[in-house]
């Protein structure tokens, strides 16, 4: 199956970290014993003086991260999107309540990280953090999308905010497209008029891909990409549910409280309009590859396909 | 030196009488409370004003700069009205807002916010604020400053699993600037801690991970004195552990696992006090 060309989250996340480590000194990177697998090693070997491993202490690692926040620091958290869920309770009372800023920077989120099985898979991530005050939610699509926001989440963004990247896999979708992140925008990465495909991360491939499908049987779809789940866009979701009157979201994530919720939340109030949700109702399990995880679960071009098909007749 | 902070002097009979009329007036005006809210955690704090009182009239160095004052964090955030009444005597806080606490018009919450003047971490979920401290203590040292960070937890809050990854960590960055209290009032909220778990062994196991330890009498000032005169010596996290009774002073409740009392019991102490 055609994926495009494929490069790793993790490492581009990693590498960038350490670039803007260059820039901004008051950057220190916590994790807590998992810094190589997550490519916090880059900042490590630049900035040993700014790099923490607390050990597999999740809860300590939240807390230390506030406080080194409290007296001016910018802490970035590196680790398993799985494990930082371990510590929601901290960020809520600890970081969203006190509005600190502090960055939780996660990889291995959704079905990344495959072979360990649902124990390190991370799917119920994105509802659990937009429920919080104050808290951000960013879900990149690949890793040109990573280069694109990080940097911009880092530098200029101030308050808490969970950002959520997988691990390996990560076909190209948004590569050699020219637009800017801005927190709070959705991308339009196709425009149609008869259905539109919302969602955030790598299954925005599988949403392109269908599109692709789509058109040859006389289908228009549109593909957003929501990369800022909160703030969201309404304007835009607004708008192509007015144009389209058909939705589609896909999610590499429980389709309870996740990106589909989101935006059902939006049209519930400013436009009503029948949908259709792709994404997680389960536990995970292992498999050799997050892509035969999401054929297996049904996330991928096939369902979004039979949705909008659905949804058009 | 900033304001405060007299560490190191002996302390005067003025002074000591001074720092007994305050906690006496703190002490009065948290179970004063009880006119206003019957639910508030009168034990704990009675068992903290003393040492909220030392700390906050003879050590810790106010400031604006985050890293060149002293930070004090209430980890054992259900004791905020004890903390409220030493804020007030500070003038951090009025004394009317404290007739307030947790009424919605009121400043007071029932656990410290930070938008509370005088309030450094937002506490109530146990188990967090030695963490935060350990941030603290490690920023400051980082970017030089000569602030100094006090926590103070609850011997129940001890069951907490964050407190062993805390106690670990702080000994791995070998936080000199760190002065942890554990208030040993042998009460947690359904029982004695010896009935729920023990914590005996505490003392132990903090000086086996690191930590150097001491005790003190923490209603006696001139316990509590000495002792953190002596950790401020330390060239390591110290903790304190603080023999305390839940309830002092206040003999309705006093020494048993009772947290709260009426505005009944409350105006007979008053009264006869």
């Amino acid at each position: 199956m055609m994926q495009g060309s494929s490069y790793s989250m993790r490492d581009t996340f990693g590498k960038l970290l350490a670039e803007l480590g260059e820039k901004n000194k008051d950057i220190v990177v916590i994790t807590a014993d998992v810094g190589d697998s997550t490519r916090a090693m880059y900042f490590r070997e630049k900035f040993p003086d700014r790099y923490f491993n607390v050990g597999i202490s999740e809860q300590d690692m939240i807390n230390f991260a506030a406080g080194l926040s409290a007296v001016g620091f910018k802490p970035l958290i590196v680790n398993f999107s799985m494990f930082v869920m371990r510590a929601w309770e901290q960020i809520r009372n600890s970081v969203a309540r006190m509005n600190l800023d502090v960055k939780i920077l996660v990889t291995h989120a959704g079905y990344s990280d495959s072979g360990d099985g649902s124990s390190h898979q991370s799917l119920e991530d994105i509802a659990l953090m937009r429920v919080l005050p104050n808290m951000k939610v960013i879900v990149p699509a690949d890793p040109d999308d990573i280069k694109r926001s990080l940097p911009v989440v880092i530098q200029e963004l101030r308050g808490p905010l969970y950002y959520r990247m997988g691990r390996e896999y990560s076909p190209s979708i948004t590569t050699g497209v020219d637009y800017d992140f801005k927190l709070g925008k959705a991308y339009v990465l196709r425009d149609g008029d008869d259905v539109a495909i919302m969602g955030a991360g790598v299954v925005l491939w599988d949403a392109l891909k269908a599109a692709e499908e789509l058109e040859k049987i006389g289908i228009s779809a549109a593909v957003i990409n929501l990369f800022s789940i909160k703030p969201i866009d309404e304007d835009t979701i607004e708008y192509y549910a007015r144009k389209t009157g058909r939705v589609v979201t896909i999610e590499e994530h429980s389709i309870y409280g996740g990106i589909g919720s989101a935006v059902a939340e939006v049209l519930a109030k400013r436009y009503p309009t029948k949908m259709r949700f792709i994404g997680a109702t389960t536990f995970g399990r292992s498999a050799r590859s997050q892509r035969d995880l999401l054929d297996y679960y049904g996330i991928n071009y096939k369902s979004v396909i039979s949705a909008a098909l659905e949804l058009v007749k | 030196m900033e304001k405060g902070g007299s560490d190191g002097t002996p302390i005067s009979l003025e002074e000591l009488n001074k720092l007994k009329s305050i906690a006496e007036r703190a002490r009065r005006n948290v179970i004063r409370m009880l006119f206003y809210d019957q639910t508030i955690h009168v034990g704990s704090s009675l068992s903290s004003i003393e040492i909220l009182t030392t700390l906050f009239f003879r050590y810790l160095r106010e400031g604006k700069d985050p890293i060149n004052r002293d930070w004090l964090i209430l980890s054992k955030g259900h004791a905020a009205p004890a903390l409220y009444a030493v804020l007030a005597e500070k003038g951090y806080i009025s004394e009317d807002e404290l007739w307030k606490i947790q009424d919605i018009s009121g400043l007071l919450q029932g656990h410290p916010e930070i938008f509370i003047p005088g309030v450094d971490m937002a506490t109530g979920s146990l188990g967090q604020g030695l963490s935060f401290g350990i941030g603290v203590a490690q920023g400051i040292k980082m970017k030089g400053g000569t602030g100094r960070v006090f926590v103070i937890m609850g011997d129940g809050e001890q069951d907490e699993g964050e407190i062993w990854e805390a106690m670990t960590h702080a000994v791995t960055r070998k936080l000199d600037n760190l002065v942890a209290f554990i208030e040993m009032n042998g009460f947690q909220l359904d029982d004695s801690t010896s009935n729920v778990k023990p914590k005996d062994f505490l003392p132990d196991v903090w000086k086996a991970v690191g930590w150097k330890t001491l005790s003190c009498d923490g209603h006696d000032f001139v316990s509590i004195i000495n002792t953190i005169d002596e950790a401020l010596k330390v060239k390591a996290p110290v903790v304190i552990f603080a023999k305390t009774m839940r309830g002092k002073g206040f003999p309705v409740i006093e020494n048993s696992k009772r947290q709260r009392s009426s505005p009944d019991d409350a105006r007979k102490f008053l009264l006869n006090a």
